[in-house]
């Protein structure tokens, strides 16, 4: 029972190997991963489990740097952040306190201004009287995998299933965010990305005759919890419910204190007493006009530095505001006109704007594929790969006209395309135009190492006993062996520099080598005993 | 069907001298081919769009007019080449080099393509700087893997003309491709980079067996290098078509980067069955009957 599993445990293993692709390629539990609100088989791409990248699904790619200066090994003297940060900040003209950041872990001063040049960053850190070892181009570690985590927000939560972003270094020790969601178009992404999303509330109120503005009386960090878009019901427009923070350290005032301050003080109560009452402002002119007789103030709702909304106030919070009870709770709804613009706003607010600018234009990479072209790729590749297999068995059959020695040839090697298919699947690796050209560069090799097998064993004369056969195929390995190891080693700096997405390429010829090596070339050479070993 | 039979070459016929000539002419050319395109472009070879930077851009042809003439007027800025491509009704525009915003400028493109009512399928943008890192990147690779195949050759053979002639065959079959490139006006890609260091592990099969064969197998000299040339033509034939095949095919349907392996790996192959067959059976020839008798 047991002998002839020993004897062809080769075979064996090369059945198994096939086999393990099938439920790999086709069995249920090995497929993509299905976006929340997407079942097993919507997620599924074909027939298989096989996922597609950019290249062959169609999508966008895009490869930045974040822009911003870090100024490395700062003495900070022992002064705490904020001291740091207000001291350089007073140095550069029309940079904010937010365009700057300490992180003491690293030592480190960056400034995530795109505006702020290597020379003027320098100039301010002097100025302020921190001494540092050097200025480089980049940001924090802290920041980048703050930025990462934001972009990952933002494309879950714009539902863009199957996007992905990480770091990448480039052999230059440069860090570049890479960022890829398939399906979309490149300046829909862009968009996303860019949108640095700063939200914030002001507050326009009569000044005489003109109109004055107190900014930012609202910003991002004041927000304790962000609820999700809604239609209004019984008016027209949406809103994005919100609750404002209504605790604060010792001694400090709370942003939902303030903001009801604020909101007391420019007199929201006595102009909202009923529902007549209305917000008069024209944001082509940023002046506030006259409602029945009234010049209101108003709330600003301030997208990007932009004013996308105004509105005035509901008489019941203008009194709970007025009367200081609202801050209790801090509920607020920021109202928008339209739903979509509501949705963006949630989107910004709780995905946060980018801590640092992703310089696509001065060092980074993008591209884009449509989904039809990537579809036609999918098929043409398919054609290609085709082709070039009957190429080789065309040659195959050719040189040996027997088809005894050439059909498992090409069966071998068909099978060890298979299983590398079976690879993909059950890594999840997701199949570009390089991984097939890897795919390709694998019928080739191995096909040319089942070729020496041949020759040796075949050579000098009948095989007409195990010992002989064994000898000769020992001899054939070495060479195998050999080969297998330049084309490893050829191959791996490919894997791991990060040239564009031919490291797929590289994982897969390796890869093919190996499953040739181990699996599928020690069965030929099994196969092939079967056939000639005069018994 | 005709079969292939791998002829025998008498090698006794020629001397050593006259049988690396061929190869090492090859070689030589190929060196000032190269070097004239240093000299003449600053570059080894003509550098595509990654390593130059610039927009690529994919333009669906789907209107009944002359596509190219449209491209022509679409842009504000004259594309450095327009291709189109056979297979898949599509036309590829390229504009190398903006040092000006490279990423507004694919914006515009973009924006004027839609303009002329032109589809935009796919498009690429690569910065002038990024561009310059990954030249630097892929040429950083190449060499690495040279060195580690040359390392690795050396520790399997252990004997040093044997060793040598497999490294300097290999460095053969990588400048040849690279001269062939230039003068049929294939651009440096990626994909050219991926070929580059395929031909390093690929092409060396070849000489492994034929050192293989002559040093660790008995059997009279020519009696060995017949023996595996009989095996090391056919596979690196089947190769040669494989990958001709993809070339052809690729070019049809416009996949840039299939199509540049299968033709870099299709020169590189046929490079290498010369330096094989010819430098690298000489060299092993004055190491068998004069270098081991010294």
């Amino acid at each position: 029972m047991l002998e002839p599993i020993k004897e062809n445990w080769r075979i064996l293993l090369l059945v198994v190997a096939v086999v393990g692709s099938s439920v790999a390629l086709f069995g249920p539990g090995f497929g993509p991963e299905p976006a929340p609100g997407e079942s097993a088989s919507e997620a599924q791409q074909g027939i298989t489990n096989l996922q597609y990248g950019l290249d062959l699904a169609g999508g966008t790619r895009i490869r930045a740097p974040l822009s911003g200066y870090t100024a490395t090994d700062v003495a900070f003297d022992g002064d705490p952040p904020e001291t740091v940060i207000d001291a350089v900040a007073a140095e550069l003209d029309n940079t904010t306190t937010v365009d700057l950041n300490v992180v003491p872990e690293e030592s480190a001063v960056e400034v995530t201004d795109p505006a702020v040049t290597e020379g003027q960053f320098r100039a301010a850190m002097d100025a302020a009287g921190y001494e540092y070892a050097d200025v480089r181009s980049g940001v924090t570690q802290q920041t980048r995998d703050a930025t990462i985590g934001i972009i990952d927000d933002k494309i879950n939560q714009a539902g863009l299933s199957g996007g992905s972003v990480q770091q990448v270094q480039s052999i230059t020790g440069e860090y570049f965010i890479l960022v890829e969601v398939p399906g979309e178009g490149r300046e829909d992404v862009i968009d996303l990305l860019e949108e640095r999303g700063t939200v914030r509330i002001d507050i326009a109120y009569p000044d005489g005759n003109g109109t004055g503005v107190q900014r930012g009386v609202l910003t991002q960090r004041d927000f304790d919890t962000i609820g999700t878009a809604t239609q209004n019901e019984r008016r027209q427009g949406s809103y994005v419910p919100v609750t404002v923070r209504n605790t604060a350290a010792n001694g400090q005032q709370s942003s939902a204190h303030a903001f009801q301050d604020a909101v007391a003080q420019r007199g929201f109560a006595d102009a909202y007493q009923n529902q007549a009452d209305r917000c008069g402002y024209n944001p082509e002119t940023g002046e506030i006009e006259e409602v029945n007789g009234d010049r209101n103030p108003c709330l600003l709702l301030v997208v990007d530095d932009e004013v996308v909304n105004s509105f005035g106030m509901d008489p019941g919070l203008a009194d709970n505001m007025a009367a200081g009870s609202w801050a209790e709770t801090g509920q607020f709804r920021l109202t928008t006109g339209e739903f979509a613009e509501a949705q963006s706003i949630a989107l910004n607010l709780r995905a946060g704007a980018l801590p640092a600018d992703l310089d696509i234009s001065g060092e980074g990479t993008s591209s884009s594929i449509s989904a039809s072209q990537g579809e036609n790729f999918r098929t043409y590749s398919l054609i290609i790969g085709v082709l070039s297999v009957f190429a080789v068995a065309g040659m195959v059959f050719l040189r040996y006209r027997e088809p005894r020695v050439a059909l498992p040839m090409i069966v071998t090697a068909l099978a060890e395309v298979y299983t590398l298919l079976g690879f993909a699947a059950l890594l999840g690796y997701p199949l570009e135009l390089a991984v097939i050209a890897g795919f390709i560069a694998v019928v080739g090799t191995g096909v040319d190492d089942l070729v020496i097998i041949a020759d040796q064993v075949m050579s000098e004369g009948e095989v007409n006993s195990q010992t002989v056969f064994n000898s000769r195929f020992r001899q054939a390995f070495w060479v195998i062996g050999a080969a297998a190891a330049t084309t490893i080693i050829a191959m791996s700096p490919l894997m791991v520099l990060g040239l564009g997405d031919l490291s797929g390429f590289a994982i897969f010829t390796i890869l093919g080598v190996l499953v040739g090596v181990l699996i599928t070339r020690p069965a030929y050479g099994d196969i092939l005993r079967r056939l000639l070993t005069v018994r | 069907m005709v079969a292939i039979e791998v002829p025998e070459v008498d090698y006794t016929d020629y001397s050593n001298r006259q049988l690396a000539a061929v190869p090492l002419a090859f070689l030589v050319l190929a060196l000032a081919i190269i070097g004239g395109w240093v000299v003449a472009t600053g570059a080894p070879a003509n550098l595509g769009l990654e390593f130059t930077g610039g927009v690529e851009l994919r333009v669906a042809d789907d209107t009944n007019g002359d596509v190219e003439q449209q491209i022509r007027t679409a842009f504000d800025r004259e594309p450095d080449s327009i291709q189109t491509i056979p297979g898949d009704d599509v036309v590829v525009v390229t504009f190398q080099a903006a040092q000006d915003d490279p990423e507004g400028l694919a914006n515009d493109l973009q924006d004027q393509a839609e303009a002329a009512g032109l589809t935009t399928t796919a498009i690429d943008q690569v910065s002038p700087s990024f561009a310059s890192d990954t030249a630097r990147t892929a040429v950083f690779g190449v060499a690495l893997a040279f060195l580690g195949m040359s390392v690795l050759v050396f520790a399997l053979f252990r004997t040093f003309v044997p060793s040598l002639a497999v490294v300097a065959s290999a460095f053969s079959d990588l400048v040849i491709p690279i001269a062939a490139m230039n003068l049929l006006g294939i651009q440096m890609t990626l994909g050219t980079i991926a070929a580059l260091l395929m031909i390093i592990g690929y092409s060396v099969d070849s000489d492994i067996l034929l050192n293989d064969s002559v040093l660790r197998r008995t059997g009279e000299f020519y009696e060995s290098v017949s023996r595996a040339m009989r095996t090391g033509v056919t596979m690196t034939l089947t190769s040669i078509a494989a990958m001709i095949v993809m070339a052809i095919v690729a070019t049809v349907f416009g996949i840039g980067l299939l199509r540049d392996i299968g033709i870099i790996l299709a020169v590189g192959l046929c490079a290498d069955l010369m330096n094989t067959y010819l430098m690298n059976v000489s060299l092993l020839r004055w190491y068998k009957f004069e270098g081991v008798a010294r």
